[in-house]
């Protein structure tokens, strides 16, 4: 038996933390100058972002969100679709050009989108939500 | 000083406060108790974070002052940060609970060392949690070490234990022997968690996430093709594949008894009538299912053909279980909501084979013997009857798994037996008498299964030292 609330909610503090390191890692970007880790965090959060496509998608890249209906739901609270596409537009512009002047501008629009993402992580993990009806409509025998 | 920063100083300081009491609460325990090395592991870990934060505390006023404009930011990280401190919190004290004096310190040894002969678990270590609920739990640590990876970027000198399982015991039952067989199960998930994220991949556990991948797109219907409803499903056929690798894992290591222990608690827990043995739920697969596994994989590891003179209700009942036809399982996605058959159908037909090679494959130099069993059985019997510990006259040791069968079958079928060698006539019919010698029963198994490891050890590591 595994501790099923538990698991739920943890799937929500993940995320945060997931979103956290993303603004941590755009913060000392845009703040301090420092981009030790930014490739390695913003390729990690294209991956995800192209797994939340397709959670069955076998994939050899490093995706560490978005696998689990938990993490889909919050993303998809908190981002349009547009919204993706947007992130994953600004991602690939700062990974192109990190020493632009003007990736820093995108990188503080990553903050923004990737805080609300952490937020409402948060605020799921307080408020776990049951599957949606919607969902579970889906998985039900039409009669 | 401006509001927002009085907040987050106050916010720091807060989780200050917090980490400090951890880390006095951990020192504390260990300084008045005596934990297995595993929970002395954890132990570390939340000390070893405690003081990291502790130091990395002042970083954040420093940042906060410099970029005010990022105050909600920090503020939110300190939040996350806390709600990873509150799941902690939530498993330091039943770790703290479970000394050895509280715990079925023989069964935890003995399991732990068959963990060590599963090739891809060598060096993990359990940490036994006491919890409030009559319920064995296995505490899901991925998401743990995912969280835990994470908050090593901001505290780098916090690094959680490598393979570190969490399994949860009720507190009523840390002395009793039988009951807690279900552990086997628990440990069985630790291990799927743990090899089926492991970096790089377990190539069996790979191979059997592909086939569950691929069997669900291609029969799922399109309407449940959205990466939401996908995800719900997949994690419904991972619960259940989880189920009956662990009951199968479990077999593997400790035979029939652990079929027994839980036809016991499935009976204690109601779900022994025909209408909810076959009912499949989101997170469990159905009882009369999970039976159908365990006789097929007793009978395939001859077990029982090794007990077939044995027969307990326990053994009926199992047998009665299994029988039922596959036709007649169904799916409630709810109370009242029938769910998607299709499920049912992967799982049976696709998935459950790939199960059980992988539990061979898993537990190759694990697995139990029956046939030692056979050979055991006889002495044990006698031992206990006699009211003696199980023992070889030549003292070479018993095989623990045999102690355990033979035990459990006795504890089922002869304790009246038993009672009538040492009681009056007519003490057989009183409970308080049949629990005083169950009690002994479980009492001279665990010490056989102890003297057996410390005949090991001794015989591995010589006598102890002064």
């Amino acid at each position: 038996m595994t501790p099923i609330d538990l698991q739920d909610r943890a799937q929500y503090l993940s995320l945060a933390l997931f979103a956290q390191q993303i603004v941590s890692v755009l913060m000392e970007f845009v703040d301090e100058k420092k981009s030790a880790k930014l490739k390695s965090a913003l390729e990690g959060a294209l991956n995800s972002l192209q797994r939340a496509k397709d959670p069955t998608a076998l994939s050899k890249s490093k995706a560490t969100a978005f696998g689990s209906y938990e993490q889909l739901r919050t993303l998809e609270e908190v981002w349009s679709d547009q919204d993706r596409a947007r992130a994953v537009r600004m991602i690939r512009a700062v990974l192109r050009a990190p020493d632009s002047p003007k990736s820093r501008e995108i990188a503080d629009d990553l903050i923004a989108l990737f805080s609300e993402l952490q937020n409402q992580a948060l605020w799921n993990f307080e408020q776990p939500k049951p599957v949606s009806p919607r969902v579970m409509q889906r998985l039900c025998q039409l009669t | 000083m401006p509001t927002d920063l009085t907040d987050i100083l106050h916010d720091v300081t807060v989780l200050h406060r917090f980490v400090e009491f951890m880390d006095d609460y951990c020192r504390g325990q260990e300084r008045s108790q005596t934990y297995a090395d595993s929970s002395g592991a954890f132990f570390s870990y939340v000390r070893s974070l405690s003081a990291g934060i502790r130091e990395e505390l002042p970083r954040q006023i420093e940042l906060a002052t410099r970029f005010p404009s990022r105050l909600p930011i920090l503020r939110s990280r300190m939040l996350t940060l806390k709600r990873y401190l509150r799941l902690l919190h939530a498993l330091v004290k039943p770790a703290a609970d479970a000394h050895v004096l509280t715990i079925p310190a023989p069964l935890i040894n003995l399991a732990s060392d068959q963990l060590m002969t599963v090739e891809a678990m060598r060096g993990s270590k359990i940490v036994v949690l006491l919890a409030s609920e009559l319920m064995y739990f296995q505490w899901p640590h991925t998401e743990i070490k995912i969280q835990a990876r994470f908050v090593q970027d901001f505290i780098p000198s916090a690094v959680f234990p490598p393979k570190l399982g969490f399994i949860e015991l009720p507190y009523s039952q840390g002395p009793s022997f039988f009951t807690n067989l279900a552990i086997y199960h628990e440990i069985g998930h630790f291990v799927y968690e743990e090899l089926s994220t492991s970096v790089p991949a377990n190539p069996g556990f790979s191979r059997l996430r592909s086939r569950i991948y691929k069997s669900l797109k291609r029969a799922l219907p399109a309407r449940t093709k959205d990466p939401q409803a996908l995800t719900v499903a997949l994690r419904i056929i991972e619960n259940w594949t989880q189920e009956i690798f662990c009951d199968l894992f479990a077999i593997r290591l400790v035979g029939p008894a652990f079929s027994l222990s839980f036809i016991e608690m499935l009976g204690m827990l109601g779900f022994l009538s025909r209408s909810s043995s076959i009912r499949f739920n989101p997170t469990h697969p159905a009882p009369a299912f999970r039976l159908a596994e365990h006789v097929r994989m007793l009978r395939d590891d001859s077990w029982w053909d090794a007990i077939v003179d044995i027969n307990p209700n326990q053994k009926k009942i199992l047998e009665q279980l299994a029988k039922l036809p596959s036709s007649s399982y169904r799916f409630y996605i709810d109370e009242g909501r029938q769910g998607l058959q299709s499920l049912v159908t992967i799982f049976l037909d696709v998935v459950t084979p790939a199960i059980r090679s992988l539990v061979r494959e898993v537990t190759k130099n694990a697995a139990c013997s029956a046939k030692q069993f056979t050979r055991d059985r006889e002495i044990i019997e006698r031992c206990l009857l006699a009211g003696v510990v199980p023992h070889k006259p030549n003292s070479v040791p018993l095989n623990p798994v045999s102690i355990i069968n033979a035990s459990f079958f006795f504890y089922l079928t002869s304790i009246s037996q038993l009672i009538a060698n040492f009681e009056k006539d007519g003490e057989h019919t009183k409970v308080d008498v049949h629990s005083k010698w169950t009690k002994r029963v479980e009492m001279w198994t665990m010490k056989a299964i102890d003297e057996r490891f410390r005949k090991v050890k001794v015989a591995t590591h010589g006598p102890p030292t002064k």
